[in-house]
Parts: C-alpha cells; sequence; structure tokens
C-alpha cells in the first residue's frame, strides 16, 4: 500500500501548490508582456508597493512570436512592449488601444527631437517610446590605434579578415547609405546601388558578415572591428574592458521598443500607471542604468551619472541623435534592397 | 580472429560527439567570463543571480506544478488507453490508436498553435490549466506507447490465475496487474515528466499571464539579457533531467521474475 499513499502525497502537494497560489486577498495584476531583463526589478517592486498590486512579467524573445501568439487570440496582456515597427502592426490591427495621454502626465518628458524626428508614432497616439538602442560599430582599443568615429573604418586594410558586418540586409546596406551621406530609408535606386558598391568594396576586409557569433568574437580578440547592436555590445564590454563601441558621425540606425496596451487590456488603468510610473524622470534615469538601454527622457537625461551620458553604448548626443534613423518597413520598394543585397552577398 | 576496431572508434566519436558540449557548458557555468571566450576564473555568480533572478523562480514553480501535475493525469489515462488498445480489437480500437499516435508524429508548432485556437474559441482562459492540459495531450501518448509496450510481454495467464483462485476484479488489478506492470507505468511517467519539463514550442503559445514555464523564460533570457545566466541553469535543469532518464532507465530494465 505504499504506492498508495505516494500518489496520495503527490496530489495533495499539488492540491497544496494550487491552494498556495490562489490564497490571499484578490490584488490587482499587471500582466506584463516584453523582453527578458527589461525593467530594473526594484521598480517593479517599488510600483507593486505604491499600487498594492502584483507585476507579472512574462518574456518572449522576438516580435513576430509575441505577434504570432497574440494574434492567435491570445489573451490577458495588460501592457506589451513590442518594438516601434510591429506596434504600428499592432496598431493597424486593433490590437492595441489609443493611449489616453491625459492618464500618463510623465508623457510631457518624451524627448521630442526622437518623437518629431524619428518615431512613427509622433504623437504618442498609441505607445509611449520606452527605450533606445543603436547600431553602431564595436572595436578592440587593445589591437587597434587611430579610430576615427566614421563608417570608413571597414575599408581599412590593415584590419582585413579581423572586422565583420551584421548580415542584415537593411541594417548593413543603411550603414554604407549613411557613409555616403543618404538617408537609410532611401527608395533611390541609383543610392541603393552606391550602397552596395561600397559595402561589395569593404567585404574584402570583412571576416564575415555575422549576426550572432560577433558577440563572443570580439570578446575573445578573434574580431578587431565589428558592427553590432548597442545592447549585444553593452554584454560584451561587462566582460571585456577592451571592447569600445562607437556611434559613426555619419549616422547610424536606432530602434525603440515602445510600451503599448492591448485593446482587451482587462486592468488598463493599471497599465497606464505603470507606464506614468516608468515615465517619471527619477524612475527612468534608475531603469536606463540598470537596463543600460537609453529612455528617450528629458527629465531623465540630466538624472543620469556622467559615466552613462559619457558612454555611447547608451547615451545618444544630440547632435549625432539628429543623424540616426529609424529603420521603416519600405513596403514594396523593399525589392530594390533584396536587388542589392543579392549582389553584395555574392559578390567575391 | 582480429576484432574491428571500427565500432569502439565510432562509438567513441558519437559519444564525444554528444556529450562534450554539455562538458563545456558545464564548465562554463563556472567561468567568470560573461561569453565563454576565455577562462576568466572560477565563480558561482551566476548560480547566484540565478536564485535571485524573480522570473527564474515563478518559472520553476510553474515547471514543477505542470510537470507533476501533467505527469500524473497522463499517466492515469496513458495507462487506461494502453490497456484498452491492447486488450480489445474493433475498428474503434484502431481509430484510438491513430490518435493516441498522433501527437507523437505532429510537429509541435501545429500542436501548440491548434491548441491555442482551441482554447481561444472554449473562450478557455491562458494559464496553467492550459499548459498542463497541453502537456497531459502529448504526454499520454508516450505513456500508453511506453506501456503497451510492456503489455505485449504480458503473460494473460497470471490474470486468470488470480481470478480463478477467487480473486475480485478489484483485487486483480491492484495486487497483479499494476504491479506487474508499474515498471513500464514509472517509466512512462518519467518519459513524461522530462518532457513536460523541456518543453518550449506548446507551452509558449498556450501559456497564458504569470504562468510562462522555465523553457520559455529562458528562451526569452538566450535573446535578451543575461544570457550566462542560462549555462547554470542548464547544468541545474540538465542534472535533473538526466537524473529522471537514468532513473526511468533502470525502471525499464527490471524485468517481472
Amino acid at each position: 500500500m505504499k504506492k498508495r499513499t505516494l500518489l496520495g502525497g503527490a496530489i495533495a502537494l499539488i492540491i497544496a501548490l494550487f491552494a498556495l497560489n490562489a490564497c490571499g486577498p484578490a490584488k490587482r495584476d499587471l500582466n506584463l508582456y516584453t523582453w527578458s531583463d527589461y525593467i530594473d526589478p526594484e521598480l517593479v517592486k517599488a510600483f507593486e508597493e505604491q499600487y498594492d498590486c502584483r507585476v507579472i512579467i512574462d518574456t518572449f524573445d522576438s516580435n513576430e512570436a509575441m505577434y504570432a501568439k497574440l494574434k492567435a487570440g491570445a489573451k490577458g496582456y495588460d501592457l506589451l512592449v513590442p518594438t516601434s515597427y510591429m506596434a504600428e502592426v499592432l496598431y493597424k490591427e486593433k490590437m492595441i488601444r489609443e493611449l489616453d495621454l491625459a492618464q500618463i502626465p510623465n508623457a510631457k518628458y518624451i524627448d521630442k527631437n526622437y518623437l518629431d524626428g524619428k518615431a512613427f508614432d509622433k504623437t504618442m497616439a498609441y505607445s509611449v517610446p520606452y527605450m533606445i538602442g543603436t547600431t553602431g560599430v564595436a572595436y578592440r582599443d587593445d589591437k587597434i590605434e587611430d579610430v576615427e568615429d566614421s563608417w570608413a573604418i571597414f575599408g581599412r586594410e590593415d584590419l582585413k579578415g579581423r572586422m565583420t558586418m551584421l548580415n542584415d540586409m537593411r541594417e548593413t546596406l543603411g550603414a554604407a547609405l549613411k557613409y555616403l551621406g543618404y538617408s537609410l530609408n532611401t527608395t533611390d535606386e541609383t543610392q541603393i546601388s552606391a550602397a552596395g558598391d561600397q559595402i561589395i568594396k569593404w567585404k574584402a576586409n570583412l571576416a564575415k558578415f555575422e549576426n550572432e557569433q560577433y558577440k563572443s568574437g570580439i570578446a575573445s580578440g578573434e574580431f578587431y572591428v565589428v558592427q553590432g547592436y548597442s545592447g549585444d555590445i553593452l554584454q560584451v564590454q561587462e566582460e571585456s574592458e577592451n571592447v569600445v563601441y562607437m556611434l559613426p558621425k555619419e549616422g547610424f540606425a536606432i530602434a525603440c521598443d515602445d510600451m503599448v496596451i492591448p485593446t482587451d487590456a482587462t486592468d488598463a488603468d493599471l497599465a497606464y500607471a505603470f507606464i506614468n510610473f516608468v515615465q517619471n524622470p527619477e524612475n527612468a534615469a534608475r531603469n536606463v542604468e540598470y537596463v543600460y538601454y537609453l529612455c528617450p527622457n528629458t527629465g531623465a537625461y540630466q538624472l543620469l551619472p556622467e559615466e552613462i551620458k559619457e558612454d555611447p553604448a547608451v547615451f545618444i548626443p544630440e547632435d549625432l541623435l539628429d543623424k540616426a534613423e529609424t529603420i521603416r518597413d519600405l513596403g514594396p520598394d523593399n525589392q530594390k534592397y533584396i536587388q542589392v543585397w543579392d549582389r553584395v552577398k555574392s559578390a567575391n | 580472429m582480429k576484432r574491428s576496431r571500427f565500432p569502439f572508434v565510432a562509438t567513441t566519436l558519437i559519444l564525444v560527439f554528444l556529450y562534450l558540449p554539455i562538458l563545456v557548458l558545464f564548465a562554463q557555468s563556472f567561468n567568470d567570463a560573461r561569453f565563454g571566450g576565455s577562462w576568466n576564473g572560477f565563480t558561482l555568480k551566476w548560480y547566484k543571480l540565478l536564485f535571485e533572478h524573480r522570473g527564474v523562480i515563478t518559472a520553476t514553480e510553474n515547471t514543477l506544478i505542470v510537470a507533476v501535475t501533467a505527469t500524473l493525469l497522463s499517466t492515469v489515462l496513458g495507462t487506461l488507453a494502453a490497456w484498452a488498445l491492447h486488450r480489445f480489437q474493433s475498428r474503434m480500437q484502431k481509430v484510438h490508436q491513430v490518435l493516441i499516435y498522433g501527437p507523437l508524429v505532429v510537429p509541435d508548432i501545429l500542436m501548440g498553435i491548434s491548441l491555442l485556437l482551441l482554447f481561444v474559441n472554449l473562450s478557455v482562459p491562458l494559464g496553467l490549466g492550459t499548459v498542463i492540459v497541453a502537456h497531459s495531450t502529448f504526454g499520454l501518448s508516450y505513456v500508453a506507447f511506453v506501456v503497451l509496450g510492456r503489455l505485449q510481454e504480458f503473460d494473460h495467464s497470471l490474470l486468470d490465475a488470480a481470478r480463478d483462485l477467487g480473486a475480485g476484479s478489484w483485487t486483480t488489478l491492484w495486487r497483479v496487474l499494476l504491479p506487474l506492470l508499474w515498471p513500464g507505468i514509472a517509466a512512462g511517467a518519467l518519459l513524461a515528466f522530462t518532457l513536460s519539463l523541456d518543453d518550449f514550442v506548446i507551452t509558449f503559445f498556450v501559456a497564458g499571464p504569470g504562468s510562462s514555464t522555465l523553457p520559455v523564460q529562458v528562451y526569452g533570457m538566450m535573446k535578451h539579457g543575461q544570457p550566462a545566466l542560462i549555462n547554470a541553469l542548464s547544468v541545474l535543469f540538465m542534472s535533473a533531467t538526466f537524473g529522471i532518464v537514468l532513473a526511468s532507465q533502470f525502471l525499464l530494465r527490471k524485468r517481472y521474475d
């Protein structure tokens, strides 16, 4: 009869676990669906105390996976943090709400420069910018000298075979377009073609086009110069102090993750409160220090410690932000990029 | 006659191929360096950070609740299904067999999406409950086939003998059938438990707010955040999985004498 006791014990344990989860006074829940490690846990705790609620965080690993799940009808999330292009898709498909900015007084701190010049949603009709990342260049300052803050670094023949660029059509052609002084969202075929020629010239010096391994490559010193995302480079920098991030003076791509409220959110008021809470300048500054991305909150800028303001991997100086651009979906014009990119990939 | 050395070499290479990455991972979980490009010294910091990570802790609780419940459900249902498939031969049982076989061959992504659509259409709120149902669905198939294998070696005259000696059907079940099938049932249950512990694709789709399991949490951390924590987590996770698999192997090997 030992087995029966064992089985009984197991069932009792499960019931106890369920009961444990269910007990306690019913608190309000904020169901946040976001990227992993994308908010300071202390901030979450402070919010929970202030609003006497629980913040339940679930994470996704790509915008597309999140979209697929929501599109199939998954419900229950009160706040999402998609990248801008995905926020636009969600809005067009009426999956997220129009925001009532009166409920987010701290939205007044959002950087007007960013909103007017770069954002898709300039009036914050459906999204509030949360964190900005950049695509720049990282290099090893112990291996190379005379680095100029420019995309021209990929033309240096002395670094042949020690450099990588991203294997991403828009990012990589975008870098060349910026270098040549064009917009990285251009639809002018001669400009795109010129960018292709530029990349082919650089390609002779590149080890490869690479999206993942460049992080460990530059950490170990296998590569000296890589084009990469600021968030990735920051992880490398935590380990290797010789890795320096630079934002090319000609301009670069930026991407922003935005906070949006799904149409079927169960507690939208709490979601509004949360957006307002993270955009409080003090909280935003603390959060930037934790996640090491830039929250475009002008109130927070002055509260940031000097070391962060001087770190191009996090903080984008105003004159450089002017030259930065957001990669937009070009619809049918994408084809022009695909043709040139094919030519780049097949060139020797 | 001299034996060929080929089997030995092939076996060694395959074992190295299978287990070297795991050994590297094991070592990396104690490496101070985040990317493992170089050895920066021994550290337990990833383990420490891991135990402080609220998302990981919640996900571990969820994973265990789901795995234990889904294992119980799929063991009971799977054993009953195996018994029915073995005992009765009819056209309906053929259909039954195909249905049980389905989850073993249907790609995870299809299972995930179709279960999600089912839950959405039935307006079932997504949460631990839906994850448990999903895991039981594929778990019961595995249990059924393991138990079925065991039943094929089963000597039915033992049941007749028990009845001959005056045992009622309840006594026969508890004192004869279940003890004889026990190793198969336990092995199936352990398999279901391991699969539930590891499942990402199906869980990603059917989990609702607050019911993410460890694999879902880990997948998010790999792309964003603190990838080095994952080495430590994988080592713990894998040790547990290995333990369970070893136990199930041991139980499968045991014959009823």
